[in-house]
């Protein structure tokens, strides 16, 4: 035990004595934060955008610069009238103005409307002016047909909607498109988080291992220590250091939703709870270990981080394959795919954590899926320290997977 | 004392080893000798207790080769083998601790071979930044440091230039005057000769010779002679009493026929050649070795464990 411990000190310090290591955990908060606050903070509505700046308008048409500058108000957007369009566009250009709309004599059937704009790509600008003036076109043809104009409105009113998410206690919480996004993007982030560090701890491993083998240190370790004392020691070394990281991660995250969030009144996504940052820590532990062992033993058997390269591939299909299909399980969380996913062992921890995030699995499915992952851990740990203890020896021998896995069988 | 006894390790088909037996003993410098791929590398894994061998035993003094044993012994590895981000104190340290040494002890000693091998300002560098030689010297402290009562030295010198193999040597013979058991591997006959007392010369996992290096020479000394000169020796080897010739363009090695004397040499090429130096000697190492296995020890020992096992 002295000497595991000597060797899960040693290769902590290597791994988080790094450059790498402390930009990615000091990163990773920023990360956190650009998903979580920065949203809000985005202009994507015209008020944030032109920022208190006027947009000029000029029209020709009766009742179109009104219905512009009333609806403009109500967003939030100060307007101003001129008839110097020579002004008005140096204003644009020098960024005094937020736009300049003009509308032509005839619009909208002969003639047109303008919008100026500095960039062309201030889209939220225009398109909330196109939608303006659309309404207000269809209200003139409407009336030219001789319609009454608020006849057809209270036709085409849209007809009232509502979607209730009923809670395990029977509340009900109403729901929009807006939090299926949010869902959508939490999910999404936390199942990169995830997806990302375990591909990044596994070959972290993996390489290290390969390296240890390539710059000969293995002879000298073990002429020390046992290869299994020498596998472990790399895999909890590095295991700490994984825990350090989701532990910087998990409390920016929790200060986020804690602090940060009531402090400045900032609508933190309710999915970033305690509860789900908990189950993130628990199946990236879980995943860590099952992927970290099979990279530590293909490592042991391959020749270089090429070759390594090469063996690793069957595993990385585990990893991309949630990944590829994390919108369906986000849409559906308890398909039968989904379902049957977040057992198996090696796909369990992304797909089960989906489905913790975005919908409520049944406790008997979690425990299954957390037993089994644990299970495949003990198992691909003996599987992996007898594949290691042949392979980190071996040389100068590109290695077949299945050979590899003869080697279990060595005495 | 270290003893091997009737060790046999085999990889699938291969018979890396195939009943070596020897003793290494406190105060010598015992010497394991073969061609690449003869099997020392197997040995010197089963006396790490590395590896397991299939059948025979290995003790230490009369004990059995068990785990703990491995803090009594210092590994130099024919390649370096520290870990290259790491600083040399830090990696040092780091192998004397596994060696079960405690911290205090280990720098003081770590320190001393620094000084000793004049490189206590490396310290703080980086392994990477090492030269070839500085970096066998530091991996040699990795191997003694802990003060271990047996060493395990594979191919020491290789790629080193004379002064750094100088003070390689002389950290050795220090280590044999203190009771250390030195074992010494290597494929290069001219360094074994130097500097062993006691050998074993393998080849494809099999015994060819062992025991005292003088004894082993005056068993299998013939009538040699080394030549030095100026002029065409190529008609030596066509002398009717000359068994074999080693033959370089101002030196050769003579091995006579059984029942000639270096005399007849002597006169045989007395005017024809300038003579600088003309020696009867007992052959070389190397000369033995290529007699009893028909071929130059730099050949390696065939395929199948040499390349799949770097047996």
């Amino acid at each position: 035990m002295r000497k595991l411990a000597l060797i899960v000190r040693h290769e902590f310090r290597m791994a988080t004595a790094n450059k790498a290591f402390v930009i990615l955990t000091v990163l990773g908060p920023f990360l956190i934060l650009a998903v979580t606050v920065l949203p809000t903070f985005l202009a994507n509505n015209p008020a944030a955008m032109s920022a208190g700046r006027p947009v000029a308008i000029s029209s020709a048409v009766p009742g179109a610069a009104e219905t512009l500058a009333e609806s403009f108000k109500a967003m939030g957007v100060a307007v101003a009238f001129t008839d110097d369009p020579q002004a008005a566009k140096a204003a644009v250009l020098d960024g005094s103005s937020a736009g300049y709309v003009v509308v032509e004599a005839g619009w909208p059937d002969a003639g047109r409307a303008l919008f100026y704009s500095k960039t062309g790509v201030d889209a939220t600008m225009y398109a909330s002016t196109q939608a303006i003036l659309g309404a207000f076109a269809r209200e003139l043809r409407i009336g030219a047909a001789g319609i009454d104009p608020a006849l057809v409105r209270g036709i085409l009113a849209d007809a009232p909607f509502e979607v209730l998410k009923i809670g395990p206690e029977g509340n009900e919480e109403s729901k929009t498109q807006d939090d299926f996004m949010e869902a959508l993007f939490v999910s999404l982030s936390f199942v990169m988080v995830l997806y990302m560090t375990v591909l990044l701890y596994g070959q972290m491993i993996g390489a290290s291992v390969v390296r240890e083998k390539t710059s000969k240190t293995v002879e000298v370790m073990l002429s020390s220590v046992t290869s299994r004392e020498l596998m472990f020691g790399k895999i909890f070394g590095l295991g700490l250091a994984g825990l350090l990281q989701y532990g910087v991660w998990i409390s920016v995250a929790l200060a986020l939703v804690k602090l940060v969030g009531p402090a400045f009144d900032i609508a933190v996504p309710a999915s970033i709870s305690p509860e789900n940052l908990g189950w993130l820590l628990v199946f990236f532990l879980l995943a860590f270990f099952l992927y970290s062992s099979a990279y530590a033993a293909l490592g042991a058997a391959s020749e270089d981080e090429h070759h390594l390269g090469q063996l690793a591939w069957p595993l990385l299909m585990f990893l991309i394959v949630p990944l590829v299909m994390v919108t369906s399980f986000i849409m559906s969380p308890d398909s039968a795919l989904a379902t049957a996913l977040s057992i198996f062992p090696m796909t369990a921890p992304l797909v089960m954590l989906i489905r913790v995030l975005v919908s409520d699995p049944p406790a008997w499915q979690l425990a299954i899926s957390v037993a089994a992952v644990s299970a495949s851990v003990i198992g691909m740990a003996l599987l992996a320290s007898k594949i290691f203890r042949t392979g980190i020896l071996m040389t100068g021998k590109r290695a077949r997977l299945g050979e590899i896995l003869r080697w279990v069988s060595v005495k | 004392m270290l003893k091997v006894e009737q060790v046999v390790k085999t990889y699938e088909t291969v018979r890396a080893v195939d009943g070596l037996s020897f003793e290494a003993r406190p105060g010598e410098i015992f010497g394991l000798i073969g061609p690449n791929g003869a099997g020392k590398s197997t040995t010197i894994r089963m006396i790490m207790n590395i590896i397991a061998p299939d059948s025979g035993s290995i003790r230490f003094d009369g004990e059995r080769l068990s785990e703990s044993d491995k803090a009594r012994i210092g590994y130099l590895p024919e390649e370096r083998g520290l870990y290259k981000k790491a600083k040399v104190g830090e990696s040092l340290e780091y192998l004397a601790a596994l060696k079960g040494m405690r911290l205090q002890d280990a720098r003081a000693s770590i320190d001393a071979w620094l000084r000793r091998f004049g490189i206590a300002d490396w310290r703080e560098r980086k392994v990477s930044e090492l030269s070839k030689g500085m970096g066998q010297k530091v991996q040699f402290i990795g191997a003694v440091a802990h003060k271990p009562s047996i060493v395990l030295f594979d191919e020491p010198f290789s790629g080193l230039d004379p002064v750094a193999q100088d003070e390689l040597l002389a950290a050795m013979v220090e280590l044999k005057a203190a009771g250390v058991t030195v074992l010494f591997s290597t494929h290069v006959m001219d360094h074994a000769e130097k500097i062993c007392e006691r050998i074993l010369l393998v080849d494809r996992g099999r015994e060819v010779l062992y025991g005292p290096l003088a004894e082993v020479k005056a068993r299998h000394g013939r009538n040699a002679v080394q030549l030095e000169f100026d002029g065409d020796a190529a008609f030596v080897k066509d002398l009717p009493f000359v068994e074999t010739v080693v033959a370089y363009p101002r030196w050769v090695e003579v091995e006579l026929r059984e029942g000639s004397e270096p005399d007849q040499l002597f006169r045989a090429v007395a005017g024809r050649l300038r003579v600088r130096r003309f020696e009867a000697v007992t052959p070389s190492l190397h000369k033995i070795f290529v007699r009893l296995v028909g071929r130059s020890p730099e050949e390696t020992a065939g395929a199948g464990a040499g390349e799949a096992l770097r047996a």
